[in-house]
């Protein structure tokens, strides 16, 4: 059997043109955004100044988020588990005419030295494609002491509401919450999440301390290219935001 | 906020509008519930936690409490701080309702050992800063009083290391319809705090995963735990209409949350 980072490497491969150009306009935006209905990080303060920090972005895909950040002063890497997508962060970058290292690797097991980063983050991205009882630890020696993990993942919510008939979210507990872990679509990728509680002790045993779980919430009229409605969104949290910091 | 003031013990202690209409109705709902309060006192059941009864021993959510100062906040007929006793804590109960304060001091003289039982809301407590080593709540204040109220008394009551631990509801099972139709998410989670429920007097309270750790952080906890609680899938169904067991199996009906002060 092929592991969940092989067969999300063949799948991200083989849909990374389309995704690029389906979501386009959501995901070459001139600021920060977090998740599905693009919430500015202005507004919800997750990352502060990263103005000369290391920063290592799990998961970069074709590294929209990286590029804002690189020119904004911090010191970015951008990891992705796909070829193709980094190849997208390639033209994005040279556009933008800013450059940084990309690093194709799996997040479960990243080239890097211990304590080579202040800030490790995913936006749908390392956390939601690999599993976080690996990539977890991995982010913990990674971090310097004092240095933030923030992950933005679809939430526990949304995995229980989802009618896997329908293909489409609904007001209704559809998937069991006990053992949520690792989801195997039809689509041939792999999804991982856990539930709140877990997320809390795998932090914690990972040395990481809970600072805030932001909850985004999309404004009235609010758009998206993904496949979520507004009205669900409004009412439910989609998505969670953990804000983890290394002891120090 | 409406408030009456009203003789405890003989101070002079302002009541929240809602925890005057809880403490009717826990005066009225009492005997409902002696009788679960004696069969803890009497040790015909073990330490346990919530309405699935899941032992202690098995859960192992308390940490040694040998020795330490405890308060529970919202006692009732103060089973839990029975145990805890017998369990080699101090502990001290409060709750706001005479008729269950006079079931637990009824079960203290019959059952043993004492300790402080005094009449009091959490959400004010008449107890000096820094004086106990854990803060307890098993559907007391923990549900019953306003978590913007209750829980910075508890942190003021602790020391600095204790721990706050407490049982409520389960996020999901507060936005969820009764059954027959419990799949359902018929109320928001944004925004949720306080509930009041058709043909019931009770006000109760709940937030979500990501406002009670922003609430927990701001009155100076850690947050070290958050253990929800699955029912056996094989038992009988409980006395209460609100869930199911096999709901309460595939999703949680109950969390425990632990916090550290720094």
């Amino acid at each position: 059997m092929n592991s969940s980072s092989d067969l999300n490497r063949a799948y991200w491969d083989s849909w990374s043109d389309e995704y690029q150009q389906l979501h386009a306009s959501q995901l070459n935006v001139d600021e920060p955004v977090w998740g599905a209905f693009s919430i500015p990080e202005s507004e919800l303060q997750v990352l502060g100044d990263v103005a000369g920090k290391d920063v290592l972005e799990l998961g970069c895909g074709a590294a929209q988020w990286s590029i804002q950040l690189a020119q904004r002063g911090a010191q970015v890497v951008g990891l992705d588990n796909s070829a193709r997508q980094l190849e997208h962060a390639r033209r994005l970058m040279v556009e933008a005419g800013v450059d940084f290292p990309l690093v194709h690797a799996a997040a479960e097991a990243t080239p890097f030295d211990d304590e080579s980063f202040d800030v490790v983050f995913s936006d749908h991205g390392g956390l939601s494609w690999a599993d976080p009882l690996v990539v977890v630890p991995e982010v913990a020696r990674l971090l310097r002491p004092g240095g933030l993990l923030a992950l933005n993942l679809t939430s526990p919510f949304a995995w229980l509401c989802w009618n896997e008939e329908a293909d489409e979210i609904e007001p209704r507990l559809h998937v069991p919450y006990f053992g949520m872990h690792r989801e195997d679509a039809s689509e041939g990728n792999v999804q991982f999440n856990l539930p709140y509680g877990d997320w809390i002790r795998l932090f914690r045993r990972c040395g990481l301390t809970v600072e805030a779980l932001v909850e985004p919430r999309p404004a009235e009229g609010a758009t998206t290219t993904y496949d979520y409605p507004l009205e669900w969104a409004r009412c439910w949290p989609l998505e969670s935001l953990w804000k983890v910091r290394k002891w120090s | 906020m409406l408030a009456a003031r009203v003789a405890l013990e003989g101070a002079e202690v302002e009541l929240t509008d809602h925890a005057k209409r809880n403490q009717a109705e826990w005066e009225r709902a009492a005997p409902e519930y002696e009788e679960s309060g004696r069969r803890g006192w009497a040790g015909e059941k073990p330490p346990s936690w919530g309405i699935w009864a899941v032992p202690e021993s098995e859960l192992q959510a308390l940490p040694d409490v040998a020795g330490k100062d405890m308060i529970e906040l919202g006692c009732g007929t103060a089973y839990w701080s029975a145990w805890l006793a017998r369990m080699g804590a101090r502990p001290v109960g409060i709750d706001i309702t005479d008729a269950q304060l006079a079931n637990a001091r009824k079960f203290m003289a019959e059952y043993g050992p004492e300790f402080p039982l005094i009449q009091a809301s959490a959400e004010d407590v008449p107890l000096p800063d820094e004086s106990f080593d854990i803060a307890f709540s098993e559907y007391g204040a923990s549900i019953w009083c306003d978590p913007y109220l209750w829980i910075p008394e508890a942190s003021r009551l602790l020391r600095p290391g204790g721990e706050l631990i407490f049982l409520c509801n389960g996020t999901l099972a507060m936005l969820t319809d009764d059954p027959p139709n419990e799949h359902r998410l018929v109320r928001d989670y944004f925004g949720m705090r306080r509930f009041e429920w058709p043909g019931e007097e009770g006000i109760d309270f709940h937030l979500g995963y990501g406002e009670m750790i922003r609430l927990l952080r701001a009155n100076g906890f850690e947050v070290e735990d958050l253990i929800e609680l699955q029912a056996p899938a094989e038992g009988p169904e409980t006395r209460y209409e609100w869930v199911n067991r096999a709901w309460a199996h595939r999703w949680p009906s109950e969390e425990i949350w632990k916090a550290r002060k720094r």
